[in-house]
């Protein structure tokens, strides 16, 4: 089952260090394949800090999440989660 | 017995008595060292010292808040990550012992992070952790554990949240060679009540386990000083019901607003709002804007209210003004100097306060952040004119416009000091710079005499001064400047009734000799001590 989620990056210092480490550890914990791709395609596994931090993804970007979950609703509980980790952490 | 006395910035009020617990790190856990094992034996000891160690500190840190918490468990995840281990192997390869390829692969991840700001003040964080794992794979301890029974005072170059997240009972105070009233040493202490002196010269030279006295309301650290010896915090007895010059609440949005009108604030002395907008997907529209004004004026306390128009700029970014990326945001395009860029949305801005301040009736002056020259503010007062607006003002930030203020005769109706930015740009410091907060501090002479100079100039032109920086919730520096001729103050809601009641305990002419004191001495701690005597 894979979903596509777009959101926008609201917080003012964009895709930083604590957000990153709450997606990891959720990621790991679903069991899910979590891509993240910024609106220039690049792209970088939920699995690994270091890839989605070097995106630098800046606050008013658009990302998108491709995620390869076992149904339909755990992947949007994912995609819902890792958008307030981002906006609202 | 000698005692050493040494001077920095106090956090806090309350005086605090402990034996010093020197936090060091041995050196030897950054040296660069290479190893006689293979690489791939290397490799398995870096993986092993890893998970080790992280899980050592998740079980400290365990007990601590959960925002500090989280911020740890995402530095352990950069670290954990496999990524990590592969930018490493290069180095393996070359024969590096494990910490050195870890360092060495932290550098160049920070390196390939560059410009990234937050990622930077992380680095110093990430480098105490994989210190830590050095220590493991090397024997050495990276840095004693604080020892659950005594009473310590802890002392540093400067606390990471590593460090402050181990803070148990035992902690009673904190003094570090480094930070300063802003930096995260300062914060921490603050919001857990621990009595702090930063930017203390010479911290390091106390001895391990002597018996220190910090005292913040001093300013100060004296070894062998006895609680009695503490600065009492000074009480001051209202001689009137009204302070000597008008006390205004700065908020930033409808919250602070309805916060500020339960204090005795007479009216808003400055209100940011950038506030509505750094969270703003797209931009707001004119009626949405006017309604979120309306809103904001209704609750706001009684009084005359100063409006800041948008300060925004690439450290504090507005989602829907593509600002990009500078090499230095404190200089950059901020405050007014966005309206070049974006003068469609400054005019709308300006609309929306006009049209808030005709729904509500307020009485209410607009003023622009960050101007420094007299096209600005000619600029900015045709804006506001067009806009219907009337009362128009600046801010004093930049030292430039200090000196071509009698050109202003005419365009501007106040003015008002905001002695953070002010500060941080005749001292060209950095507000948030861990080694400048000493160039930071509010009493700094040169601050001091800037602010008398903006009043006398502002004299020849017929106007107010106000300031609403952070200092003015300083009860002692609020009197200098009301001395100094400053005609309001404006701060946090929560420090409006401790400004209050000290304007409202002297007389004009104690304020006059007070600023006339501030302003002889040749340094801050001299001239916060001789106004403090005066009130002490």
């Amino acid at each position: 089952m894979t979903i596509n989620h777009t959101f926008t990056v609201m917080d003012p210092v964009g895709l930083h260090a604590r957000p990153v480490g709450q997606i990891v550890t959720l990621v790991r914990e679903s069991g899910a394949t979590v891509t993240l791709r910024n609106s220039d395609g690049k792209e970088a596994s939920a699995a690994s800090a270091l890839k989605m931090l070097a995106m630098k993804v800046k606050s008013g970007e658009s990302l998108e999440l491709v995620i390869d979950a076992q149904d339909d609703a755990a992947g949007h509980a994912l995609a819902e989660a890792i958008e307030a980790f981002v906006n609202e952490g | 017995m000698s005692t050493t006395e040494l001077t920095g910035i106090g956090v806090g009020s309350q005086a605090a008595v402990g034996n010093v617990f020197l936090l060091e790190t041995s050196d030897a856990v950054y040296e660069h060292r290479s190893t006689k094992h293979t690489p791939s034996e290397e490799a398995s000891v870096l993986a092993t010292a890893i998970m080790t160690t992280a899980a050592g500190i998740r079980d400290e840190s365990a007990t601590s808040d959960p925002t500090a918490r989280d911020i740890l468990n995402a530095l352990l995840i950069i670290l954990e990550d496999p990524e990590l281990q592969e930018m490493a192997k290069p180095y393996l390869l070359e024969g590096d012992d494990a910490p050195t390829a870890l360092f060495k692969a932290l550098d160049e991840f920070a390196e390939l992070m560059g410009d990234d700001e937050e990622f930077l003040s992380r680095v110093a964080d990430l480098r105490g952790i994989a210190a830590r794992i050095s220590g493991w794979v090397r024997g050495i301890a990276a840095g004693p554990s604080i020892p659950q029974e005594g009473t310590w005072i802890i002392v540093a170059d400067d606390l990471t949240p590593l460090e402050t997240s181990q803070f148990g009972d035992s902690v009673v105070g904190v003094v570090t060679e480094l930070g300063g009233p802003t930096s995260h040493t300062a914060i921490i202490c603050r919001a857990l009540s621990l009595p702090a002196v930063v930017s203390a010269k010479g911290a390091m030279t106390l001895t391990q386990g002597e018996a220190v006295l910090v005292d913040p309301e001093g300013n100060r650290v004296v070894s062998g000083g006895a609680l009695s010896d503490a600065t009492q915090a000074l009480t001051f007895i209202p001689q009137s019901d009204a302070p000597l010059i008008t006390v205004r609440a700065n908020i930033g949005g409808l919250e602070d607003a309805t916060h500020a009108a339960k204090t005795s604030a007479r009216g808003v002395g400055l209100f940011r709002t950038e506030v509505l907008y750094l969270s703003a997907s797209r931009e707001p529209t004119l009626e949405e804007q006017v309604a979120s004004y309306v809103e904001v004026l209704k609750a706001a306390p009684a009084g005359k209210i100063i409006i800041r128009t948008i300060d925004a700029g690439s450290d504090k970014p507005v989602p829907f003004l593509a600002l990009g990326h500078e090499e230095n945001p404190a200089l950059g395009v901020r405050g007014f100097r966005l309206a070049h860029d974006f003068g469609d949305f400054q005019k709308s801005q300006l609309a929306a306060l006009a049209a808030a301040i005709d729904a509500t009736g307020r009485d209410v002056g607009v003023m622009a952040p960050m101007v420094s020259t007299v096209e600005e503010v000619k600029s900015f007062h045709a804006l506001c004119h067009e806009a219907g607006i009337t009362q128009v003002g600046i801010m004093i930030e930049t030292p430039a416009i200090i000196h071509v203020l009698p050109d202003l005769k005419g365009l501007v109706s106040f003015l008002s000091i905001g002695t953070n930015d002010l500060s941080q740009y005749l001292f060209a410091a950095d507000r948030m710079h861990p080694q400048l907060g000493a160039l930071n501090n509010p009493w700094q002479p040169g601050l001091l005499r800037s602010v008398k100079q903006v009043v006398e100039k502002a004299q020849d032109l017929d106007i107010p001064v106000g300031v609403c920086g952070e200092s003015a919730a300083n009860p002692l520096l609020s009197i200098v400047f009301a001395g100094m001729g400053i005609s309001s103050v404006s701060v946090a809601p929560s420090a409006v009734e401790a400004v209050s009641t000290a304007l409202a305990s002297v007389s004009q002419k104690q304020a006059q000799q007070a600023s006339v004191l501030a302003l002889a001495a040749s340094t801050p701690a001299e001239a916060e001590a001789t106004v403090r005597a005066m009130f002490g």
